[in-house]
């Protein structure tokens, strides 16, 4: 697949959020959801975290037969990394650096950044292909966050019925998003692309 | 806070909405259900056992990472496990196997920050603590693996030991099957939370 390809599946066809679930927060706290920060965090931690693990698969575990143990040495080595990363970036003196940072190293123990990281090294991706995918997976998932920030803000002005405040709402809303999305076939971008 | 509240323990799934991707994206069948929430309350249990015997053992900064592989390692083990038991269930669980190593940290971070103190503060209390938090996720993730599946599809699989889950044929009409797709499952956690809330409200009105 071309790399057009494998960026519009990522961020349409296959949502980390919408297809897979990944990162689910409804009624988080999505203040920063459509910054420009939280979008390079995103895609920064994603592609980051994706290369170290297809790495890590594909040099030391897949010629050994120890595929399975990803999740472990994921854990053992891309995190520390990872978080050595951000935290530098955090107390950096550019201002959108710093924010970038900050929103990166709350994003690296969560099941998005893990989720992403084991679906790029197990799709058979080249390493270019899974940073490629990751990167726009995360936009992806930055793309929904936004719409469901200003879903958000119109649900916190509609006078909904008490047990449906707040994150049953949201729920229900990512899931009408997500049937919208399903809308969008796979094979007809693939082939359009491709 | 009133005494009837002190002693509600609220469902993590349904209240603090943890653990949830594998509930939407994956868990469309009973028999997932049931294995993703024991992986999850098995793994969360392991740790909140092993977590105090690090405490003395390791530097501060070292704990959390320390925390993190260990429940990697957990995780690894429930999936060789479940691979041996159901290598059907194992591959429809797919990479939230994995996951579990985070979704069951999530499960002792919201105990620590909902419910402390609970049952006690000394070791044993706090693993009653973890063991019913561990108990409602289960249960949690079995309602809504087999509604979704009861009402989807029309049947319901049991987790058994084989190559693949024993299936129950109860109708061939399944007018929603949407809610086996992820889409579907966003929609069923949303009502779900719903009617818990409606239920705890008019419980705790009554009590009042």
């Amino acid at each position: 697949m071309s790399y057009i390809g494998i960026v519009v599946a990522s961020v349409f066809v296959s949502n980390a959020l919408l297809t897979y679930g990944l990162g689910t927060m409804p009624g988080g706290n999505l203040e920063d959801a459509g910054s420009f920060a939280s979008a390079l965090a995103l895609a920064f931690v994603n592609t980051l975290a994706s290369a170290l693990l297809w790495l890590i698969h594909g040099f030391l575990l897949a010629p050994l037969g120890l595929d399975s143990l990803d999740i472990l040495f994921f854990a053992l080595i891309a995190v520390p990394l990872l978080k050595f990363v951000a935290r530098t970036a955090s107390i950096s003196k550019s201002r959108i650096l710093a924010r970038t940072g900050n929103r990166a190293e709350e994003l690296i123990v969560g099941s998005l950044v893990f989720g992403i990281a084991l679906l790029s090294s197990r799709s058979g991706y080249s390493l270019s292909e899974a940073v490629v995918a990751s990167a726009a997976s995360g936009l992806g998932y930055w793309l929904v966050e936004f719409l469901l920030e200003s879903l958000r803000e119109r649900l916190e002005l509609s006078d909904l019925p008490y047990p449906f405040r707040g994150a049953p709402a949201m729920l229900i809303s990512t899931g009408l998003m997500a049937l919208a999305f399903m809308g969008i076939d796979a094979a007809f971008i693939k082939g359009l692309v491709s | 806070m009133s005494d009837s509240q002190e002693s509600f323990v609220p469902n993590p799934v349904l209240s603090g909405l943890v653990g949830i991707c594998p509930l939407i994206a994956a868990a469309n069948s009973l028999a997932e259900g049931v294995m993703y929430g024991l992986g999850t309350a098995l793994c969360a249990l392991a740790i909140g056992a092993s977590v105090p015997l690090l405490k003395d053992r390791l530097p501060d900064r070292l704990r959390a990472p320390a925390t993190l592989c260990l429940s990697a390692f957990f995780a690894l083990c429930y999936a060789f496990a479940l691979r041996l038991y159901s290598p059907t269930i194992a591959a429809g669980l797919w990479i939230y196997i994995p996951l579990l190593a985070v979704s069951s940290l999530s499960l002792l971070v919201l105990r620590r920050t909902s419910s402390k103190g609970r049952f006690g503060t000394d070791g044993r209390s706090r693993l009653v603590d973890i063991a019913v938090e561990a108990l409602l996720f289960l249960l949690t993730a079995t309602v809504v693996g087999g509604l979704r599946e009861l009402i989807g599809l029309g049947t319901l699989s049991i987790p058994t030991q084989g190559p693949s889950p024993a299936r129950f044929f109860f109708t061939e009409w399944a007018p929603l099957r949407i809610l086996v797709s992820p889409a579907g499952g966003f929609i069923f956690l949303g009502f779900l939370v719903a009617v818990y809330r409606t239920i705890i409200r008019a419980t705790r009105r009554r009590r009042t």
